[in-house]
């Protein structure tokens, strides 16, 4: 029962990580380029999120409908001012620009906010739990789990079946040509990271509720997403979700082995899939 | 006499190496001149040239962007402080055979992480500093987070451990720049500037990129682990998180932008701004360290030679000259 439990939490940790692997599984199956400034993103949500909680006494998911838009705000602004003009063949430009702003983002934050871990107040749901034969399922993860589940099948529907989707797998296959046909590959870049870092929005809520952020805590969150998304196969939004799941069970069994090892143990599991099947677990080798 | 003559040496780089040696002899002859503090500084600002300028190679000619090379700093650093302190190895040979570590670690990282493109093995690097930050942390061997003290230093004196942290910094920069120099003036700089310039190109001109690629990730993992270990070697004290931080890539990656990435005059000088920021801003506060994230991010948006391209744009007198002139000679008559 132990280990069971182990791997239900394991799953509900996962919904987390699923939503901060889904948009950077969107960025880089459409652009191709990594944004350093992922984690920082979420922190940077969060922290408004909390902020604007104790200014204006809203509730939690009155701060999360608040945090989305902002959040696709930035990614739109994000888009349009920097990451539009490093989005090419060479991806240094990208990843050292990102990588800048990320040092610059995490320090005005820990100005800002001062390096203190803080949280976001769900109310009585935060502690509220349903039992399950002997197993005991926190409502507050399972909601994220839920919202995980569908905010992803929500992305597949749309990269298969809108019009907006079939423009920013046409810019993703080839540019030129879709610039060509009519799409203006700005503007669905700019789409693309505005869905990703409203996405964020989401996570950014879920994290400072289930748990605390600090600043400095961003670059983790850009780790988990970026090994959910290479275990679950590069440009696969699926792929993402099942990383982001394998990624929770693993960090969760780890931590009941030896609570040091819990993060490791995720690490450890990264560089076995990369070891041996480098293409992820959904994506065929081309 | 042929017709054409090859000009590989200009003035003003003689003038740099006369600079580089008189400089060499100077940070030698430190403990009958300068005080602790000033020596410990040139240790410092010996650790942070080499640790970017190995960056400089990877990224610069490699086209390998990494930012996990703190891994290479840690493993060695450690490395050093077990040879020396847990098995009682004398701490300046424990300095070089800890050079090991990161060489026989570089290569399984270098046949994982290779498969993965640019920006994600850039991540994957980050991946593996933090899996052994974490290892480090939980290892009782290594006294977990509490970290290790180089107590084994105190058999030497004040002045003997001043020589040796001098001749230590001026040989780490000997290494890894003198070294970086002599490969870029090689057939194997030649190759290296092909394969940053275009790769498919390269290989097509027969360099081994994959294998040439290797060699330097090897390469610059123990320039990395020599830096490391001088360095935790004058602080005397090391803990997972400083031995793996994420400010030795966020140093060696200002350095290298803001100086000039592909140019060992551009670590000379961002070396020098990041060495000052640090010492003069440091003290209030982290905010000095967003203005140098936001100079990053400037110089990858808008000046990607960095100062040293700006120089060179306007003077053509490269301190470490690695162009090959074509002269043609004006005494030969047909």
């Amino acid at each position: 029962m132990y280990w069971i439990d182990g791997i239900v939490q394991g799953i509900l940790l996962g919904g987390l990580y699923a939503q901060y692997a889904l948009g950077m599984a969107l960025m880089f199956g459409v652009m191709k380029i990594v944004n350093v400034t992922h984690g920082d993103l979420v922190i940077l949500l969060a922290l408004i999120g909390i902020s604007l909680a104790d200014l204006t006494g809203l509730g939690p998911w009155s701060i999360l409908a608040t945090l989305v838009p902002i959040g696709a705000a930035i990614g739109w602004i994000l888009q349009r001012a920097l990451l539009n003009r490093v989005v090419g063949d060479d991806p240094l430009p990208s990843l050292i620009a990102t990588f800048g702003l990320s040092i610059a983002l995490q320090n005005a934050m820990l100005q800002i906010w001062s390096a203190d871990t803080r949280s976001l107040s769900g109310g009585a749901i935060q502690q509220a739990s349903i039992p399950v034969g002997s197993l005991y399922i926190g409502v507050l993860p399972l909601i994220v789990l839920i919202c995980a589940t569908v905010l992803t099948a929500g992305m597949a529907f749309l990269m298969h079946y809108t019009r907006f989707g079939r423009a920013l797998r046409a810019a993703s296959a080839d540019v030129e040509a879709a610039a060509m046909m009519g799409v203006n590959p700005r503007r669905v870049y700019a789409l693309a990271t505005a869905i990703a870092v409203g996405i964020l929005g989401f996570a950014a809520a879920f994290q400072a509720m289930r748990s605390t952020v600090a600043p400095s805590d961003g670059p983790f969150q850009l780790i988990y997403a970026f090994e959910a998304v290479i275990i679950g196969g590069l440009g696969s939004i699926w792929g993402a979700f099942t990383g982001a799941m394998i990624l929770g069970i693993s960090q969760s069994i780890g931590f009941r082995i030896n609570p040091g090892f819990g993060i490791l143990a995720g690490h450890l599991v990264f560089l076995a899939v990369l070891a041996v099947r480098p293409q992820g677990i959904f994506k065929r080798k081309s | 006499m042929s017709k054409y003559q090859v000009i590989r040496m200009t003035l003003s780089g003689r003038i740099a190496w006369f600079i580089f040696a008189v400089a060499l002899i100077g940070i030698v002859s430190m403990p009958w001149w300068a005080s602790q503090g000033l020596i410990r500084d040139v240790v410092t600002l010996a650790c942070y040239i080499a640790v970017a300028q190995m960056w400089n190679m990877l990224a610069g000619y490699g086209g390998l962007v990494s930012v996990g090379q703190q891994a290479f700093v840690g493993v060695a650093a450690y490395a050093m402080f077990v040879l020396a302190q847990t098995y009682g190895v004398n701490p300046y040979s424990a300095v070089f055979i800890s050079l090991l570590a990161p060489a026989a670690l570089a290569v399984p990282i270098y046949y994982l992480l290779h498969r993965l493109e640019g920006p994600y093995f850039a991540i994957g690097t980050w991946v593996v500093a933090e899996a052994l930050r974490l290892l480090a942390t939980n290892m009782p061997m290594l006294n977990g987070g509490a970290g290790m003290s180089l107590r084994v230093m105190t058999q030497f004196s004040v002045h003997e451990r001043a020589i040796a942290s001098s001749l230590l910094a001026a040989l780490l920069l000997l290494v890894t720049l003198g070294g970086s120099y002599l490969v870029l003036r090689s057939r194997y700089g030649i190759a290296m500037t092909a394969m940053r310039d275009n790769p498919a190109a390269a290989a097509s001109q027969g360099v081994n990129v994959h294998r040439l690629r290797f060699y330097l990730f090897v390469a610059a993992a123990v320039g990395s682990g020599f830096a490391g270990a001088v360095y935790f070697m004058a602080q005397l004290r090391i803990t997972p998180p400083s031995a793996f931080g994420m400010n030795w890539a966020n140093l060696a990656i200002f350095i290298v932008m803001v100086g000039g990435i592909g140019s060992l005059e551009g670590v000379l000088i961002g070396a020098v701004i990041f060495f000052f920021a640090e010492r003069w801003f440091g003290e209030y506060g982290a905010s000095y360290l967003i203005v140098l994230g936001l100079m990053t991010l400037a110089c990858a948006l808008y000046f990607r030679g960095g100062l040293w391209g700006f120089y060179s744009r306007h003077f053509n007198a490269p301190w470490f000259p690695t162009r090959r002139h074509l002269v043609r000679n004006k005494g030969v008559v047909k």
